[in-house]
């Protein structure tokens, strides 16, 4: 399951209303409109400084989707507890 | 009845370095046929249909590229290990250690064959030392091959996928003879699954897979090889010799031949392999309707752009992604050179990657300034605007192929200066007249490419519909149309020397 706080991170920085995406665990980054591999980076970089954590290169490559992501961020705030 | 010629068989099963066996020639279409056959004989037993396919596809390599077949077993084995190696690997750090060592392994056979003169030549330019080339033979699709089992390796590596227990399935993945060649450079996400599936056609395949086959040969033979020897061929040797018209329809003419041989070659790959009951990866989407470079690339030989863009791009601008614009753009530079570089160790082609880097930074900085551009001149949607910008994009991709095909920095000026300082518009009517066939085929080639891709669909479910005895004697016709445009012999298809 989505959190709101990473579907607002990622509509905030597409520019998205947030009710008119839907994002879940299966959904691929290229299936949220306007995320391409460009702004990824500047998405990325925006989640970790929502959550105050910081990514490896390779945990982020291994995310095949935004269901990965989430877990991905969660592992990351309960290390920084 | 039949008049067998069994002195002939020899030469049907041994290699020539002059006659390999290719897609477009008459032997490999019989050759295909008879496969066939035989592949629908044993559909029932997996084990002996896969094992057809794998002796044919390292028979057919063994007859374009000699005993250079023993590397690419040899590639088959090493990646089979390494892959199963890797995943049994107790932590990260030794699965860093074998990533590395199969990259050193592959990129280091593909360096040696590749790239040993140019980097020999760039070494002794440093010191100043005189510089003699080393005989080494390329073996013949060893970048698709080759980058194919990295794929695999480093998906292994980022856990997208597991490593096959079968070495079988394993060796048909690379040794698959429809796009060992020249690609598409297929992922093993996608081919393995389809080996374990029980063979089936359906009647689309069967009308999707004679279409691509016809149309490759038509874009092959007819187009590509005729304006190439015809026209474009004797203006690239000597561009002086003609005014800047000539010139001008010799770079747009060899953007279309470039488009018309390689994805022809795809076209046929991806055909024969429906019919084997194989849905290769896409790898052209009518690149000239794209409206800008990004999107180019994005219709381009796709299978290696992704395959860059996957393993080559996001990680480095993961690493670089604190840098903001900057790291974007340092992450399109190197793979775009990189890009270049696969073509081979050459300045030329590192120019080129370089330029489509370059192009591609710029539409990433302006993307941005444009839009508000256009929305205060009320140009965004518009039919101006796409016409301009799938014009502009045209332009600037020939620009780039120009150094690409001109075999040296000063043919390529030469080229530029004719277009530029001596273009005589009333040369043009000169040039219709004088060379009728190229000047149509140059008109219809663009003119089909722009056509509506729908009209590809409609057509392909009219075949579909249309009975077996049709759709063989509408494939007899295109090969036999095709054999009479013929000009000269078979014209290697321009990827096998990358």
């Amino acid at each position: 399951m989505i959190s709101n706080k990473l579907t607002s991170v990622i509509c905030d920085e597409l520019n998205l209303r947030t009710d008119s995406v839907e994002i879940n665990d299966n959904t691929e980054a290229s299936e949220v409109p306007g995320w391409d591999s460009l702004n990824h980076a500047n998405i990325i970089v925006a989640i970790e400084k929502k959550y105050g954590v910081r990514f490896k290169g390779l945990e982020i490559l291994k995310c095949k989707n935004i269901g990965d992501l989430q877990k991905l961020v969660e592992s990351k705030t309960v290390e920084s507890k | 009845m039949f008049n067998i010629d069994f002195n002939k068989i020899p030469s049907l099963l041994s290699f020539d370095l002059n006659d390999p066996l290719l897609f477009s020639s008459s032997l490999f279409l019989f050759l295909f046929f008879f496969l066939l056959i035989f592949y629908r004989l044993f559909a029932n037993s997996k084990n002996a249909s896969i094992l057809l396919l794998i002796t044919f596809s390292l028979y057919f390599y063994y007859k374009v590229s000699g005993l250079f077949f023993l590397l690419l077993i040899f590639n088959a084995i090493a990646n089979f290990y390494f892959g199963k190696w890797m995943w049994n690997a107790a932590g990260q750090v030794q699965k860093r250690g074998i990533l590395i060592l199969s990259l050193v392994f592959n990129l280091g056979v593909l360096g040696y064959f590749k790239y040993m003169n140019f980097f020999l030549e760039f070494a002794s330019n440093i010191h100043g030392g005189s510089f003699d080339s080393i005989d080494i033979i390329l073996p013949i699709g060893i970048s698709f091959y080759t980058f194919k089992s990295l794929s695999y390796i480093i998906d292994i590596y980022l856990e997208t996928i597991r490593p096959t227990n079968s070495f079988r399935d394993f060796s048909l993945f690379v040794f698959f003879f429809p796009n060992i060649l020249a690609g598409p450079i297929d992922r093993a996400s996608k081919f393995l699954p389809q080996i374990e599936r029980d063979y089936h056609i359906t009647r689309n395949d069967i009308a999707m897979g004679l279409m691509l086959i016809m149309m490759g040969l038509v874009k092959k033979i007819m187009i590509a090889d005729y304006i190439g020897l015809n026209f474009i061929d004797r203006v690239f040797e000597v561009p002086l010799r003609f005014t800047g018209v000539e010139n001008l329809f010799a770079v747009y003419g060899y953007t279309l031949q470039l488009y018309c041989d390689f994805s022809g070659y795809t076209d046929i790959a991806i055909g024969i392999s429906l019919l084997l009951g194989f849905k290769l990866m896409e790898n052209f989407n009518y690149p000239f309707k794209a409206k800008s470079i990004s999107n180019f690339w994005r219709r381009w030989h796709i299978s290696l752009s992704t395959w860059l863009l996957d393993y080559v791009f996001r990680p480095l601008q993961i690493s670089f992604r604190y840098l903001g614009i900057v790291g974007n753009v340092a992450s399109l530079i190197i793979t775009f050179v990189l890009i270049g570089f696969w073509h081979g160790g050459s300045w030329a082609f590192i120019i080129w990657g370089l330029l489509h880097g370059v192009y591609m930074s710029v539409g990433l900085i302006t993307s941005r300034p444009k839009l508000n551009i256009y929305k205060k001149l009320k140009l965004t949607n518009t039919r101006l605007l796409g016409f301009g910008q799938i014009f502009l994009t045209f332009n600037l991709v020939a620009f780039s192929f120009l150094f690409f095909r001109a075999d040296s920095f000063k043919t390529a000026t030469n080229i530029l200066h004719q277009i530029l300082f001596f273009f005589k518009p009333e040369v043009f009517l000169q040039f219709a007249v004088g060379y009728t066939p190229t000047f149509f085929l140059l008109v219809f080639g663009f003119l089909f490419h722009f056509l509506p891709s729908s009209l590809f669909d409609r057509s392909v479910i009219i075949l579909e519909k249309t009975p077996f005895v049709i759709q063989a004697l509408l494939l007899s016709i295109v090969i036999w149309i095709v054999l009479q445009v013929q000009y000269a012999d078979l014209q290697p298809f321009i990827y096998f020397q990358f």
